[in-house]
């Protein structure tokens, strides 16, 4: 992971966020098992995938001041499991931002990849920010 | 697994007590210490007036739920559509219904198109949502 932040403000359609890559540890694995209480089976859990991505995602980009960032719904597709040990690059893109009163929403595109460029996942997330 | 895919066919639910132990134990894992999330006098202060699970924990519980049914099929042929609706707190028992709206066919291959909601101990959704699992051939 790497991580330069953004700010909210340059957030706008079409801004691609640097690609970012994951590895996929036995250890960091285990951790979200543990935190699930699911059942392992020598592949990530592909939530795993999309929560430590999102989780990476949400952390790149400053939030304006007295705003709280709240995942407000997600779309996936889930096209190839990825076993344990796996290196996934990820590529998200700003796909659209509305701004209604005091709540502005933030609608993200994400296609994951694993280290043969096959996509194993793709989705759209998107964060209210609220005052 | 589901013995039968069919039409109708009611999900065996999931339950799980939420935990502040749990939510800091989500966001060790994913990574995401939103502080809503696990700082409990920021969150305090917040119109949640307190923490809220991670919805993607939320999440995990539905996946849950259709990895029990669909077993790989899910796994690696899923899709879903969730919106998080309310806030999941500590000290909430969330429960995760789902089933099977319709079967579809399309190009020789099985969908199973499901709905899914995960309820507090209130009643109130938390979660609702669409998930469209695509069939292997063993399974039509």
């Amino acid at each position: 992971m790497q991580g330069n932040t953004v700010n909210y403000e340059e957030l706008v359609p079409g801004y691609k966020f640097p690609p970012t890559s994951y590895e996929l540890s036995t250890s960091l694995v285990a951790k979200y098992i543990q935190a699930v209480n699911s059942a392992a089976d020598g592949f990530v859990p592909p939530l795993a995938i999309t929560a430590c991505v999102i989780a990476a995602m949400a952390g790149s980009f400053s939030l304006p001041p007295n705003t709280v960032a709240i995942h407000a719904s997600q779309e996936l597709e889930f096209l190839k499991l990825v076993p344990i040990g796996s290196t996934i690059e990820c590529h998200t893109i700003v796909a659209q931002k509305v701004t209604r009163g005091k709540m502005s929403m933030l609608i993200l595109e994400l296609e994951i990849f694993d280290q043969d460029k096959e996509k194993v996942q793709s989705g759209k997330t998107t964060i209210a920010l609220t005052t | 697994m589901l013995t039968e895919i069919q039409e109708g066919k009611t999900l065996n639910p999931v339950v799980k007590y939420i935990t502040q132990e749990k939510i800091n134990l989500y966001a060790e894992a994913s990574g995401d210490f939103n502080p809503i999330h696990v700082d409990e006098s920021f969150a305090a202060k917040t119109p949640f007036g307190g923490t809220i699970a991670h919805g993607m924990l939320n999440l995990a519980y539905v996946s849950e739920m259709m990895t029990s049914a669909f077993g790989q099929n899910w796994l690696s042929g899923g899709k879903l559509r969730a919106k998080f609706k309310e806030a999941a707190r500590p000290g909430d028992t969330v429960t995760i219904n789902g089933k099977i709206d319709c079967m579809e066919q399309k190009d020789d291959v099985s969908y199973a198109d499901c709905s899914f909601e995960c309820r507090n101990q209130k009643g109130e959704v938390i979660v609702a949502g669409e998930a469209i699992v695509k069939l292997s051939s063993d399974k039509r």
